[in-house]
């Protein structure tokens, strides 16, 4: 068919084709990760310990310990509570957050303060944020449900300020044109257009607080997260793990409904 | 060459789509498959190298009775079973080459496929055959930049790497424009008569199957009811294979109208 | 001539008696009983919620005092917080990088195209849901029990809550390929390791990296508050900072925190848009 092979080379090109470039991101990376590892405080002989630790730790955590219910009933309960209201009250604080935060509604100035507190509210880690309110407000579930009105501030009001700057302007055009103010344009123009994203959303941060509200418990805001930590202090491991199966066993329910309620919505 | 004999097929509890066929190819050249979609063209051709299980029958392929193998002697015997598929089946992301160089993945281990150092062997057939194609200049083009045609190429291309003793094309050209699809079958019969090759090929276009084929064999409801040379088909058998469907696919010469002096009235 | 025509004109265009609803009864009801449904929860919620109504009024106040407390920042203790900082954005670098050695093999056997058999399946889904589901604190307050306080705890629970994200988006990417070219490599000849690395692995490469890149800028997040529970990092200071009532000093631990998470989100942004 074809003359005898002459014998041409192939090799797969690189994805990065400068060599330089190449062998120095190869060098950087192992440096970067020698740094790391020699520098990290690691106390190699605790970590040894560790292993017979564990096993310890988990013959003891089973079998789990159901017996104090009211304790995890009480605790998941407030859990719960809290992610309820922190849902419904930090949805309706994003609303006009992510107005302000959209570029094409809100002015340049109005734009950058809402931008702000989107990135502040997302940028701190709940738990610093619960830390600051039990100081602010003290412990208990109230400084949990602001925690979780922050934090949902943060995650739902960035996506509805990206569902407001992709809406469709002419719907805005069209009421612009008829006459409306701002406030009835917002109403007919742009709040069809983002509803549906808006409910999935807060069924979604729904679920979202549930998991943060088991955690916030952890400095005190609230919740089952303080009975954990307690059982963890009190090395009654058992009780810690029934109420991580508990926990596990809530969040998968919760996770299956809010997926079927934003699948039927969709 | 290729034998089947009594093959059956039937997809779960529903008819038999292959209804105790019998075949044999004995020498190189090119055959054509022509029937309706259901007729089980594809289901045929997957049967032979057992991409789709048969549920009863045999099939002796170079030699091999491949229906009673399994796991690695199995794999074996699929790399001399060359395959071009309607909708290409290439990685996209990928090369040309490696698509290509896919075809030797029967023969080469998992390091040396993980690495792309095929042997020197195996990267000159590949240039050798990209030359013959005319797509030597678009070796490390992705796969999915280029056109059907040349995207259909790249697909004979690597069925030919596997140094097969068969090939089988399912509706190489179903996804083509008529143009390419005529180009694409020329050179197919090209290939096959270069290499001496059994060639085996779902059309739907009976045009092209009589231009092509040396030999044609019709198909309907799960059995051959013509088997002979593209000019002893008539319209009478045609109207047999295609009883009771649409029609003989598109692509059809025009003017070519004489099926319809035939055809019954509904 | 012109009323005549006028008042035939009047009766074919005025109609009379249109109601116009903007949803069915059917689509009303179901709205109404949505509504019903969340106003009960949140009644429910309200109701049996212990809160002591009148630390809520003085929220507001508590909240603006906080915040005078905390400005302006001290910058003291500068040092020992970029050393702090330093440590967490390693923390989260190596745990991303770890957890990627356990996330892609468990999303191998969790994905249903993929997986040897239903008991893989099963032990996949599994693990994906137990490491997504419980925290990166509780894993934290776990691994600090067993190998003491100190990063290594920290590191553990980040790797560990990064397997289930990064596994669970793997599976899916790996489920929703498309199935022709695996064909074309098992018709040549092919075995599942060279489905998978010329098959899979090259269609789901850029899900992966940007999924990647995002577990590790949620991880620089949660490696910030490893230290309250004593797994590492800047929490540590954090905590004593807040302990101790130097509001100031702690706001500059925040204000530091702010601008690495910032940070960690303009690259992981520029290295996403690369890989796309």
């Amino acid at each position: 068919m074809t003359a005898a092979p002459r014998p041409r080379k192939w090799r797969k090109p690189s994805a990065i084709a400068n060599p330089v470039l190449r062998y120095g991101l190869f060098v950087t990376v192992f440096a970067y990760l020698y740094w790391a590892v020699a520098t990290l405080p690691i106390n190699w002989d605790r970590i040894l310990q560790g292993f017979p630790r564990a096993v310890r730790i988990f013959s003891n955590a089973w079998p789990p310990n159901f017996t104090r219910s009211g304790l995890m009933i009480s605790g998941f309960t407030e859990s719960i509570q809290m992610a309820i209201i922190a849902t419904v009250l930090g949805v309706a604080i994003s609303i006009p957050v992510a107005i302000m935060a959209a570029r094409n509604i809100a002015p340049p100035p109005v734009y950058a303060v809402g931008r702000a507190i989107i990135i502040v509210a997302r940028s701190f880690h709940p738990i610093i944020v619960a830390i600051i309110f039990v100081k602010a407000v003290g412990f208990g579930a109230l400084a949990g449900i602001f925690t979780l009105m922050l934090y949902s501030l943060g995650f739902v009001g960035k996506l509805l300020a990206e569902a407001v700057e992709e809406i469709d302007p002419g719907q805005v055009e069209a009421m612009k044109a008829a006459g409306a103010g701002f406030f009835k344009t917002l109403i007919f123009a742009v709040f069809p257009q983002i509803l549906p994203r808006q409910v999935g959303l807060s069924i979604y941060q729904l679920d979202s607080n549930l998991r943060a509200s088991a955690v916030v418990g952890v400095v005190g805001a609230g919740g089952i997260g303080g009975t954990l930590m307690n059982a963890f202090r009190r090395f009654d491991y058992d009780f810690a793990f029934a109420i991580l199966l508990v926990l596990i066993a809530i969040i998968l329910i919760s996770e299956g409904i809010s997926g079927r309620l934003r699948r039927g919505l969709s | 060459m290729l034998k089947i004999t009594a093959l059956n097929k039937r997809y779960g509890n529903g008819e038999l789509v292959l209804r105790g066929l019998d075949l044999a190819i004995d020498e190189p050249g090119l055959t054509a498959i022509i029937g309706s979609s259901g007729a089980g063209k594809s289901t045929l051709l997957r049967c032979i190298n057992r991409l789709i299980e048969p549920t009863s029958g045999t099939i002796v392929v170079n030699g091999v009775a491949i229906t009673a193998l399994r796991g690695k002697p199995l794999r074996h015997a699929r790399r001399s079973i060359g395959m071009i598929f309607q909708g290409f089946n290439l990685v996209d992301r990928l090369s040309v080459m490696e698509n290509v160089l896919a075809g030797r993945l029967g023969y080469v281990n998992a390091t040396q496929a993980l690495t792309r150092r095929f042997p020197q062997r195996d990267i000159d057939h590949a240039f050798a055959l990209l030359e013959r194609v005319g797509l030597q200049d678009y070796i490390n083009k992705r796969a999915d930049t280029l056109s059907g045609g040349q995207r259909q190429r790249v697909g004979v291309v690597r069925a030919l790497m596997q140094e097969p003793k068969i090939l089988l094309a399912d509706e190489p050209t179903a996804s083509l424009d008529p143009k390419t699809s005529q180009q694409i079958m020329a050179l197919i019969r090209e290939l096959s008569d270069e290499l001496q090759l059994p060639v085996l090929v779902n059309i739907h276009n009976v045009h092209q199957a009589r231009t092509f084929a040396d030999r044609v064999l019709g198909m309907r409801f799960g059995v051959m009811i013509f088997d002979g040379k593209g000019e002893d088909l008539d319209d009478e058998t045609l109207d047999r294979v295609y009883e009771g469907t649409a029609g003989r696919g598109e692509n059809e010469e025009p003017g070519d109208a004489s099926w319809l002096a035939g055809a019954k009235a509904p | 001539m012109s009323r005549e025509t006028g008042a035939t004109a009047a009766a074919t265009t005025t109609p009379v008696g249109y109601r116009w609803q903007r949803y069915t009864p059917l689509q009303r009801f179901g709205r109404y009983a949505a509504y019903l449904i969340a106003a009960t929860g949140v009644y429910w919620a309200l109701r049996t919620l212990d809160v002591h109504w009148p630390w809520v009024w003085s929220a507001p106040n508590e909240i603006a005092d906080m915040f005078n407390r905390m400005s302006p920042p001290d910058l003291r203790r500068g040092d020992a917080i970029l050393r702090a900082m330093l440590e967490t954005i390693h923390i989260a670098t190596l745990a991303t990088a770890l957890s990627l050695l356990f996330s892609l093999p468990t999303a191998y056997i969790s994905a249903q195209n993929t997986t040897p058999n239903a008991a893989t399946l099963w032990l996949g889904r599994f693990i994906l849901v137990a490491t997504r589901s419980v925290n990166t604190i509780i894993w934290a307050l776990l691994f600090v029990a067993i190998f003491g306080p100190g990063v290594m705890a920290g590191i553990l629970a980040i790797a560990f809550r990064s397997i289930g994200f990064t596994g669970k988006l793997m599976a899916e990417a790996i489920e929703e390929i498309d199935r022709k070219p695996v064909e074309a490599i098992t018709a040549a000849g092919g075995d599942k390791t060279k489905i998978v690395i010329f098959g899979i692995i090259p269609q789901v490469l850029p899900t992966f990296l940007a999924v990647t890149i995002l577990r590790w800028d949620i991880n620089i997040r949660e490696s910030t508050v490893l230290g309250l529970v004593g797994a590492g990092g800047i929490g540590l200071i954090l905590q004593g900072a807040i302990d101790t009532f130097q509001w100031r000093t702690a706001s500059t631990i925040l204000i530091a925190i702010l601008i690495v998470v910032i940070l960690g989100e303009v690259v992981s942004s520029a290295l996403r848009k690369r890989v796309l």
